[in-house]
């Protein structure tokens, strides 16, 4: 299987209050290419981080960080904004719909980035919303959503420009356990369907059992991966 | 998509966006008007000819000068004719909340000497044979419904009869003025006509011309006139002042103050208020939609691309603002006009008052959306999305 996703002695630090956080530290992780990855550990051991470095959103400080064949740390600025819209959907704990905008309109912003004409967009924001089962909810603004609905809008949002990688910062953190639990297989579709990479942010092990691997960070370096297609008994879902 | 974004953003916080477009409408209409009352004073001044010179006397304009001074002028070489000036100050009987000027002045030498004054109705040799008859502007006659053959009414508050009964004036002929240095809503009567009351004991007031116009000949030069006419009355018995056309008209404006110059100072602060509405307006909305600039980093969209988006809904916000007021503006600028055309004739809205009205509110607009849209710019998206919705 390719390696989508490959760390080499990542490190990031953070300076608050005149400290210095060593957030990852020399960090060496593979994720292989259409795999559904949970990411998990406690408070303060750089998951949040690793997704951002992974998503283009922030620089590692030292060592390489590879997503296909691209060297992100070459990117910067535009460059790197432009390599977001191509290749990476982001889905957020707190959806972060656009308040404004429809669901349609929320779906089509990453569009507006691609080459295509007006009609072309609508098409695929309205493809992406069907995929997620929303196809009766276009036109709504995200205030007249259930929390569930808006997660799956900003999902169809993330899948529109149809990226490799999905990265998703506890999704279902503001769910509760049965509209978690759609959004989740609602991924897992996507992973084993799509052939989605994807790079889910959980304190959740019940969301966990729904990737196919666990990574577990601990101190900003990396504790164990746990496979859940090879786990037996309960801690795996197919 | 973009401007459906604008435009739903914008009307997101309808209140707020409708008091910061009318502030801004309210500006630029203010401004407009300041504008074009300082063009129109510039107007009525350079629109001045350069062939008349008034001579006033040299104490004030409100001081007559004698009768007598005519006959000494005349002689003056250069000077072509003499025309009498008086003040008459009164008021229209209909409408006594309203106001016009009323001159005496001399038939026979008035009209020749203001080519830019044409008789559009009535017959000005009527005029010149009728001692009670009147000449009145277009304007003036269509605000008050004013027909040739029509007698006017009007109670002096200078000069006064003495039966107690208002002054009658014949409307003989109606003009109107191609030039900004006569308004179209005057009334000329005989100069004769007043005199004649007061010396006949049917009116009392001052005896006296308030200021003399003369003509001069073409290929005259206007400053010798003008100290040769100076120079008549050093001695007295009354001294005074010759003075170009034009350099009477800025006196005339210059006894209410510095105008044009007060007028910008009130625009300056105008502007400068609305700067900082605009502004403040925009700093909240940048603010409250970190998250949202965020999440469209996060999407793709770039430094630059978020920062035009805050400067594109600034600069669409002062534009609607710019657009009403302008539309405010043109509305009233004629009843505004009709309402000042005694004082300011020059008055109106040319095409350098709505640039300046317009590039006023969108240069408000673009540095309004500088400030958040640099906030944005400079927004890493990791700060943004860890902001708090």
């Amino acid at each position: 299987m390719a390696v989508a996703i490959q760390l080499h002695s990542v490190t990031k630090t953070y300076h608050r209050a005149g400290e210095t956080l060593r957030v990852l530290d020399e960090l060496d992780l593979a994720m292989d290419a259409s795999t559904f990855y949970a990411l998990m550990g406690p408070s303060g051991s750089g998951k949040t981080t690793l997704l951002n470095l992974v998503g283009g959103l922030d620089h590692a400080d030292s060592g390489k960080l590879m997503v296909g064949a691209d060297d992100l740390a070459a990117l910067d600025g535009s460059a790197l904004a432009q390599w977001r819209a191509e290749n990476v959907g982001f889905v957020f704990q707190g959806f972060n719909l656009l308040p404004v905008l429809s669901a349609r309109e929320n779906v089509e912003l990453p569009l507006l980035l691609a080459p295509l004409s007006r009609a072309q967009r609508r098409a695929q924001a309205e493809r992406a919303l069907e995929l997620v089962g929303l196809a009766d909810r276009m036109d709504h603004k995200p205030r007249e959503l259930s929390g569930g609905q808006e997660q799956r809008v900003a999902i169809a949002r993330a899948i529109a420009t149809d990226p490799q990688i999905l990265l998703a910062d506890e999704p279902t953190g503001d769910l509760d356990r049965s509209t978690a639990d759609q959004v989740l297989e609602l991924l897992q579709r996507l992973n084993r369907e799509l052939g989605k990479t994807i790079l889910m942010v959980t304190h959740d092990p019940q969301a966990a059992t729904y990737a196919d691997k666990v990574i577990h960070l601990d101190k900003g370096k990396l504790g164990r991966i746990d496979d859940n297609r090879t786990a037996s008994g309960a801690g795996a879902r197919s | 998509m973009p401007f459906k974004l604008l435009w739903r953003n914008v009307t997101g916080h309808p209140i707020r966006s409708l008091l910061t477009i009318a502030s801004v409408a309210v500006a630029v209409f203010l401004i407009c008007m300041l504008h074009a009352v300082t063009s129109g004073l510039t107007r009525t001044l350079s629109a001045a000819a350069s062939n008349r010179l008034l001579v006033q006397s040299a104490v004030s304009l409100f001081v007559d000068l004698p009768l007598s001074y005519q006959q000494k002028m005349a002689p003056v070489p250069g000077v072509e004719a003499i025309c009498k000036w008086q003040w008459f100050g009164g008021r229209y009987e209909q409408d006594k909340g309203g106001f016009f000027a009323q001159f005496g002045i001399d038939p026979e030498t008035f009209l020749p000497s203001y080519p830019e004054m044409s008789i559009v109705d009535g017959d000005y040799d009527e005029f010149r044979k009728r001692r009670t008859a009147c000449v009145v502007g277009a304007d003036l006659a269509d605000k008050y419904g004013w027909k040739v053959g029509d007698t006017v009414p009007i109670t002096g508050t200078i000069f006064t009869r003495t039966d107690g009964q208002p002054w009658q004036f014949d409307v003989a002929a109606v003009y109107r003025s191609s030039s900004a240095s006569i308004d179209q809503q005057t009334m000329w009567f005989h100069f004769d006509y007043l005199h004649e009351s007061l010396e006949t004991g049917g009116a009392i007031g001052p005896q006296g011309v308030g200021v003399y116009m003369l003509r001069i000949a073409p290929g005259t030069d206007p400053i010798g006139v003008q100290q040769a006419v100076d120079a008549l009355f050093e001695n007295g018995p009354q001294r005074v002042q010759t003075t170009t056309e034009a350099e009477f008209n800025r006196q005339f404006v210059s006894m209410l103050g510095d105008v044009p110059s007060l007028l910008q100072m009130v625009g300056g602060a105008v502007l400068f208020a609305i700067f900082f509405a605009v502004l403040n307006t925009m700093i909240m909305a940048g603010r409250e939609r970190t998250r949202d600039l965020g999440v469209l980093k996060a999407l793709g969209f770039t430094d630059r691309t978020t920062a035009l988006l805050l400067i594109a809904e600034s600069l669409l916000v002062c534009g609607l603002g710019a657009a009403l007021g302008l539309l405010l503006g043109v509305v009233l600028e004629g009843p505004f006009a009709a309402a000042t055309a005694s004082f300011i004739p020059g008055f109106g809205f040319d095409r350098g008052t709505l640039l300046l009205g317009a590039g006023l509110a969108l240069a408000v607009g673009l540095i309004s959306g500088l400030v958040p849209g640099l906030r944005a710019a400079r927004l890493t998206t990791v700060a943004a999305l860890r902001e708090v919705g």
